[in-house]
């Protein structure tokens, strides 16, 4: 589903954040992505959604590779994937459930469809009591399931999720990996990127260690210290 | 499945507008003004034109034939112009006719070329006009090889003085139009570059959940369309004013200019005006959007 090969990604400042990565991941796959600050987690992010090019080396996605993919057809590309950031990434003036309509509206779904599938999204995420509230007037944890349920919205096959939780508390951060945990049970390929190591561990998946712009680890289990 | 709905973009262009509602009517203030002298430039060339030919300047010579010429002499002179290319209608005036006209002229003091009657000393003529001004010379050239020519007058120069004028009217008006164009482009740009700041954060959201850039770009080109057609539309209605004021007040002065009637230029100054500020505004925005819909 998704390959690495020997990629590099130089900044054009010069910052080499990635030198040489190397990963495969299978389709349905559930994987935590862990490593230092400036280890190069985020441009891995980046990379897989073709909001940066690898300097060189190859990316296959689906059986599409990255780099021969045109202008054209990112957007496209893009809805194979949902992703879900640190900092939710609401429209502050819409409510949950504009926020979840609005994705599939920029995809150009019917209207039916969208007033169909959006309250049974919110419902997946346990929202569907707050479909009508506004970013402000919910939890962190909250409106990050109002953002995971705008990441599921176009059906994608990959979800993306860049530190879901570094602005939940920790109670609001188990439930939030439940919920991940729970779309990867769904079918779909689920990539996190993650510090919380007491959440790792709990959890028990395959864990890929970043360090230096390298693949330093990559096994089943716990984070290496 | 593709269901964009055109009231969603339509809607986003004019809340775009809205907010930045200072830019906005900057915006349509400088290329309303753009648009005014614009087309007040053009009128002013087009009722240059319609005066010119109106007063048929560009295309008469007059040939005055040598006294004493006898005639058949006069005759074959008539044939031998009717002949060069490019002539067309040759009026034959005599000094008889010349003086009748000058008569008529004179009025009440007419009759004072009562004592010049018997010793005529005007001559006989040739009114020849011509079609395309670019023969001119070789028509002049063959009047000059022709016998029995005293002289040749013709109105060129005044019309040249007016074909003149209305070529540095028409230099400084082209430059002006450039200026004036890349002045309303570079407003937009600016205007729709404010407005796509604004909402950085949206389009960047647009761009994750797998948006189009065309999806992406279509309300802020309709929004700068949008500033260009507002602002041909009030540039219209001060053209039309300022143009029956300008009409009114010459029209009682100058009875000899005659302007172009106000319903004649109405119909192609409105489209003109809509098509120039529409196509602004598109160019615009879509120039400073390039930067943002790119992947
Ligand atoms: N747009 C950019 N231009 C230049 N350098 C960048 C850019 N983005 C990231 N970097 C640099 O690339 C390296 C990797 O950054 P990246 O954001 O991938 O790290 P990270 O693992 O996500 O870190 P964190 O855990 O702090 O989020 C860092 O040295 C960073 O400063
Ligand atoms: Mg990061």
């Amino acid at each position: 589903m998704i390959d690495f090969t020997d990629v590099v990604k130089t900044y054009p400042n010069g910052t080499v954040a990635l030198n040489g990565v190397n990963l495969h991941i299978n389709d349905g796959e559930f994987v935590f992505v862990v490593g230092a600050s400036g280890a190069g987690k985020t441009t891995l992010m980046k990379l897989l959604l073709r909001e940066e090019k690898a300097t060189s080396g190859t990316i296959t996605v689906d059986d599409t590779d990255l780099s021969k993919l045109s202008y054209f057809k990112v957007p496209y590309y893009r809805r194979k994937l949902g992703v879900v950031f640190q900092d939710f990434r609401l429209f502050p003036k819409k409510t949950a459930y504009e926020n979840v309509a609005f994705a599939m509206q920029v995809v150009g779904t019917p209207n039916k469809k969208i007033k169909r599938r959006v309250p049974a999204l919110l419902n997946t995420v346990s929202l569907g009591e707050k479909a009508n509230s506004f970013p402000h007037e919910m939890s962190g944890g909250e409106q990050q399931r109002v953002a995971l349920a705008r990441a599921l919205a176009n059906n994608p096959k990959i979800i993306i999720a860049d530190e879901p939780t570094g602005n939940i508390d920790p109670k609001m951060s188990l439930e939030i990996m439940n919920l991940l945990l729970k779309i990867n049970k769904l079918g779909k390929t689920v990539l996190v990127v993650t510090h919380e190591k007491d959440l790792v561990d709990y959890f028990q998946q395959r864990v890929i260690m970043i360090d230096g712009g390298h693949v330093s680890d990559d096994r089943v289990g716990g984070m290496l210290e | 499945m593709k269901q964009y709905r055109p009231t969603y973009f339509i809607g986003q262009a004019f809340a775009g507008i809205w907010r930045n509602g200072v830019m906005s009517f900057a915006s349509i203030a400088v290329l309303m003004s753009c648009l005014v002298v614009l087309g007040s430039f053009s009128l002013l060339v087009a009722n240059i034109d319609v005066n010119l030919e109106d007063l048929g300047l560009m295309n008469q010579i007059v040939v005055f034939v040598k006294k004493e010429t006898p005639e058949d002499g006069i005759k074959a002179m008539e044939r031998e112009i009717k002949n060069i290319p490019y002539v067309g209608e040759v009026t034959r005036v005599t000094a008889e006719e010349a003086l009748e006209q000058m008569k008529e002229q004179a009025g009440d003091e007419g009759y004072l070329y009562d004592m010049v009657q018997d010793d005529n000393p005007l001559l006989d003529s040739f009114i020849l006009e011509y079609v395309d001004g670019s023969h001119y010379s070789d028509i002049m050239y063959n009047l000059g090889q022709l016998d029995g020519v005293d002289s040749i007058r013709d109105q060129r120069s005044l019309a040249n003085t007016m074909q003149s004028l209305k070529n540095g009217i028409m230099l400084v008006f082209s430059w002006f139009l450039i200026v004036l164009f890349i002045v309303s482009v570079f407003v937009i740009i600016n205007t729709v570059k404010l407005s796509v700041y604004s909402r950085k954060a949206e389009i960047s959201i647009m761009r994750y959940v797998g948006a189009t850039g065309l999806f992406i770009a279509t309300p802020f080109v309709i929004e700068g369309a949008l500033i260009g057609l507002t602002s041909s539309m009030l540039a219209f209605i001060v053209e039309y004013f300022l143009y029956g004021y300008v009409q009114n007040s010459m029209g009682k002065a100058i009875e000899i200019i005659r302007l172009i009637p106000l319903s004649d230029v109405s119909v192609p100054v409105f489209f003109a005006f809509a098509a120039v500020g529409v196509l602004t505004g598109v160019i615009g925005s879509t120039i400073s959007l390039s930067k943002y819909t790119r992947n």
